[in-house]
């Protein structure tokens, strides 16, 4: 993975720096809340209902052992023994002080980590594939170009005070597991019909009040070109995307106003005239980049076939195919029985970068489905494995199993949210164990949001929840048909909304329909174009 | 009834207006304020922006010493008074709080 | 009345524009103005950044100023887009010592910055660049000149051009590239001043060696017409005539590669006398296969190579350019001949200073050229 160097190195010191002044001139009244404000949460920090939270950033979802441990060492110093993994792939925290946020960075910066701009309206963290680089369907590995965008955008003079947050995803797969289809900018990487790697590109996708799939504005485009014309991209939508209405301000907004030509030709227009060597990327740079994510060498097979109690179903479920021989993909849920999704508490961060180093190259990824993922293990280790992740509770075979439920924090901490969402997780999926449901069914995405800001990506799930405020109460509005990857789709509202308890049982009311009726090999989808929304309204709502 | 509560500048904890224009992370003694009073209130609780960030009124109920928030946003200052109703918070044991 | 966005200020020389006008609108309303205020609604308004950059783009050389409530931390920031000066309004805003870190380093190219810096991206490219080239400059010592282009073309490959003027010398060179290479872009300078032999001589060398990939580059017109208008420049600074004619257009289409094929021989003297096969100029690698032949090995080659020559060669040049600044030599084979009576020995294409301020030079030039009617431009 990519180590910094000296300019890295003094890059982010110079961050963390600042922001340490930033925080003493707002305890000394230099700054107003007003003024601080932006300048903490594009620093990763929030003020949330019960206390600050930092946002730190894992770019594009990968992670070192060093790290990890790192990130266990702040849970337990400087926060309550835990830390609560993203959508965006990132990890945060949810009772640092601000006094002591200078220090944690401090501790990032160390190993080469930071909390730039997980906030704000600026370039957020680029996410892809969390099977990047160890996929076997891959055509190119999206690690080297989401570090070239990571580089390019972090502190960026021009565009660190956007309409609204940007997101970009980049994808190196055909079968998408970064969700292009609902970010700003999207990114395929595709080889041409002479060979040459470049990027199909997307705009204007996206999640919150106004879901819409991204618009495909150009075919190709080679790869050295990608900073030119994303400048180009962020140049367009900084001038002209709405500044009056924080609701319309994103770029989805402008790419329809607009509409995706018109947009496309303004795109190309200021490609045209702001490529150039100074944007080219230099062959030696991506040279220096993809070094560092080399192939990992071959692994051993199993010899003997593993005996191990509840071995079976969880390499069927939790396991994935590499494309190196000898090496496989583990998929560490942490969506344990009634656990809290996306959450992880210190003693497991060190457990799972003891595992790492042991087994798996020393590399760690999280996943936007908020589950850790070893990349690189070695299948002769792939029984230990599973035994010692058994033994702390992150062995749940359920990867993309109905139980593998996304959820954002919700109301219980997050200061945007109308209604609780971990409650209403954690009842799911208590439910779907107890029942023997997740076992039966196949797959199927249950996402959570608390709020329509949709941090819970309950539009692209298949079965997605949706927290509001209905006169004072906690009401969920159900939708059906929502798609992340691939050929993304935004759900379609089933019903009127229901409480808390009526929303569990709709939830589980729809995988049972789905686990009855699905074809074998069938996906949710399917079985849902197949059958209308008919059987699972009326399983619903009793009509 | 109202009363006033903000979050902390240098922890972010939540704390509410005291009669004594302080400010308390002990809800039991938070300020009682009438719809008359208020404004005044707040007026001089938004001067202690080096103390916490961006007071608010909010509706209670109940005895001194003892208060239920009501109102439209009643269940997100319940769980800012009481703390998060579910999460990792409650379930982890070895929780060190600074 | 104001057009969208434009406020005309009292002041006689400056003009205040707001982040809603068109960048269009923006380039023509600024035009021979001295001074321009950009101001910020908030300082969460960041169009004015952009605005920045493409008025520096479009060639505006006045002061330009951010005005408005902005915050002390957005000043490098500021400056990196353009602006020359920050004017901060905030009501009560308490006096702020910052360190502004003076960061030697920058992840992007300064986007409306006058002074180009290298981002952290070229500053790494170019250090393994160099130590590339030093490296394969030890393996190609003494190298014949296939084996040098060969080892260049492996390394450089869709990345390298082979510049040539068409000149006493340079059939051998792209004899040598369409053996090897015969797809590489061949780029030649027509200056506008060469031999009209030298033109016949370019047509009838490129059908000879089965070579398709010709690029033609040429002085840009408005700059000629601005700075050459009676196309005898050269008669009062050759330096210059060399600028406009030669290296401005080059630096523009140099931009696409990383090495260059040159004819450049040690025997030519000077500071050639040390030539590597393979070296580097702090920006581009430049192949040099043939650093290492003799005279006598030159003419051989062409002696088994059985090429059209130079017609002017049977005259007595030795190294043909422009024909103002080409003059027979007593030696042939020599830089001899070139720029007689001036004191340099060298065009100035491959000095990489000049280059650059070239290039600032040609990204000026609509201020340059167009006619001073400022007064009557300027909204009001």
């Amino acid at each position: 993975m990519y180590q910094y160097d000296e300019i890295d190195r003094a890059l982010v010191d110079a961050r963390t720096a600042q922001f340490r002044e930033q925080v003493n001139a707002r305890l000394s009244g230099a700054l107003s809340e007003d003024e601080f404000k932006p300048l903490r949460l594009m620093n990763g920090v929030y003020l949330q209902l019960h206390a600050y939270m930092l946002r730190v950033a894992i770019p594009y979802g990968v992670l070192s052992s060093e790290q990890l441990r790192s990130l266990a060492f702040i849970a337990r110093t400087y926060d309550r023994g835990y830390g609560h993994l993203t959508t965006r792939q990132n990890i945060q925290y949810n009772w640092p002080r601000l006094v002591d946020i200078p220090d944690i960075l401090d501790h990032l910066a160390g190993v080469g980590m930071h909390a730039i701009q997980t906030s704000g309206n600026t370039i957020r963290n680029t996410t892809t594939d969390p099977f990047a680089g160890a996929a076997a369907d891959e055509v190119a590995d999206p690690r080297p170009w989401c570090e070239l965008v990571r580089q390019w955008s972090t502190t960026h003079p021009e565009f660190t005070w956007l309409p609204r947050k940007f997101k970009i995803a980049i994808t190196g797969s055909p079968e998408d597991r970064a969700a292009i289809g609902v970010h700003d900018i999207g990114l395929r990487l595709i080889r041409s019909k002479a060979g040459e790697i470049g990027f199909e590109i997307h705009v204007g996708g996206g999640q919150g009040r106004t879901p819409v799939i991204a618009k495909k504005i150009r075919d190709y485009l080679p790869q050295r070109e990608l900073l030119a014309y994303l400048t180009a991209i962020l140049r367009v939508y900084n001038l002209k995307g709405r500044r009056d209405n924080l609701y319309k301000a994103r770029i989805k907004i402008l790419v329809n106003a607009m509409g995706a030509d018109c947009f496309a030709r303004a795109v190309e227009a200021e490609y045209e005239a702001v490529r150039g060597r100074a944007l080219t990327v230099p062959v030696e740079e991506i040279g220096r980049v993809s070094a560092f994510f080399a192939a990992p060498p071959e692994g051993r097979s199993q010899t003997t076939p593993p005996a191990a109690p509840g071995y079976d179903r969880w390499h069927g479920v939790n396991v994935k195919p590499h494309r190196v021989a000898g090496r496989t993909i583990v998929v560490i849920p942490l969506k344990a029985p009634g656990k809290t999704p996306g959450d992880i508490d210190a003693d497991q961060m060190d457990l799972v970068a003891d595992l790492a180093d042991r087994y798996g190259l020393s590399e760690i990824r999280v996943s936007k489905e908020q589950n850790l993922v070893l990349p690189h293990v070695d299948e002769s280790a792939l029984e230990s494995l599973y035994t010692l992740l058994d033994g702390a509770r992150l062995a749940t075979p359920n990867a993309d199993k109905a139980s593998d439920i996304v959820s954002c924090p919700g109301l219980d901490y997050c200061n945007l949210a109308n209604a609780r969402s971990i409650p209403v997780a954690q009842q799911i999926s208590r439910n779907l164990h107890e029942s023997g449901l997740d076992a039966v069914a196949g797959k199927v995405t249950i996402k959570i949001s608390g709020c329509i800001n949709a941090c819970g990506h309950h539009h692209v799930a298949n079965i997605g929840l949706l927290g509001v405020d209905k006169a004072g109460q906690e009401v969920y509005q159900l939708t059906l048909g929502g798609v992340a990857d691939g050929d993304a789709a935004i759900g379609k509202i089933l019903g009127p909304g229901l409480n808390a308890g009526a929303a569990v049982k709709a939830v589980i009311a729809c995988v049972r329909v789905f686990a009855e009726k699905a074809a074998p090999g069938e996906a949710f989808t399917q079985t849902l174009a197949r059958l209308g929304a008919a059987p699972f309204k009326e399983a619903v709502y009793g009509v | 009834m109202k009363t006033i509560t903000a979050n902390r500048l240098t922890d972010g904890r939540v704390v509410y207006r005291t009669i004594d224009e302080g400010w308390s992370e002990n809800a039991t003694q938070a300020l009682r304020l009438t719809p008359e009073n208020a404004e005044t209130a707040l007026a001089s609780a938004l001067e202690d922006q080096l103390i916490v960030v961006d007071p608010y009124l909010i509706d209670i109920t109940g005895d001194v010493g003892d208060f239920t928030p009501t109102g439209r946003k009643h269940v997100r200052e319940a769980i800012r008074l009481t703390g998060p109703s579910a999460g990792s918070t409650k379930e982890i044991a070895h929780v060190s709080i600074r | 009345m104001a057009s969208n966005g434009v406020i005309p200020i009292k002041k006689a020389d400056c003009l205040e524009l707001t982040g809603d006008i068109s960048p269009v609108e923006a380039e023509q309303a600024v035009r021979g103005v001295p001074r321009v205020n950009i101001r910020f609604s908030g300082f969460k308004d960041g169009r004015g950044f952009s605005l920045a950059a493409l008025l520096r783009r479009a060639g505006y050389k006045g002061e330009l100023r951010a005005v408005g409530p902005l915050l002390h931390d957005q000043v490098d920031d500021l400056k990196r887009m353009g602006f020359d000066t920050v004017e901060i309004e905030r009501r009560d805003s308490p006096a702020r010592i910052r360190n502004t870190g003076g960061m030697n380093s920058i992840y992007q190219p300064d986007p409306g910055a006058p002074l180009n810096r290298a981002s952290a991206m070229h500053q790494r490219a170019v250090t393994i660049r160099k130590a590339r080239a030093e490296t394969l400059a030890a393996q190609t010592e003494g190298a014949s000149p296939e084996e040098i282009l060969r080892v260049a073309t492996a390394e450089y490959g869709g990345r390298i051009a082979m510049l040539s003027s068409f000149g006493a010398e340079a059939a051998l060179g792209l004899a040598l590239v369409a053996d090897i290479a015969p797809d590489t872009p061949i780029l030649f300078m027509d200056t506008g001043q060469h031999f009209p032999q030298t033109l016949t001589y370019r047509n009838r060398l490129m059908e000879h060696l089965g070579l398709t990939n010709l690029r033609t580059l040429k002085p840009a017109a408005d700059q000629v017409e601005a700075e050459d208008p009676g196309g005898d420049l050269y008669l009062t600074d050759g330096l210059a005539c060399c600028d406009l004619r030669k290296v401005r257009p080059l630096a523009a289409a140099l931009d696409s590669y990383d090495a260059l094929i040159t004819g450049r021989k040690r025997y030519h003297g000077g500071e050639r006398g040390q030539l590597a096969a393979i070296g580097f100029d702090g920006e581009r690698v430049k192949i040099n296969p043939f650093a290492f032949l003799s005279r006598e090995a030159v003419a051989e080659r062409y002696k088994a190579l059985d090429l059209p020559r130079h017609p002017l060669i049977e005259n007595g040049y030795a190294s043909i350019g422009c024909w103002p600044c080409t003059a027979p030599a007593m030696e042939p084979g020599s830089r001899e001949g070139r720029w007689t009576g001036q004191d340099r020995k060298e065009c100035g294409i491959f000095d990489p200073a000049r280059a650059r301020r070239a290039k600032r030079a040609g990204a000026i030039r609509l201020i340059q050229t167009e006619p001073r009617r400022l007064g009557a431009e300027r909204i009001a």
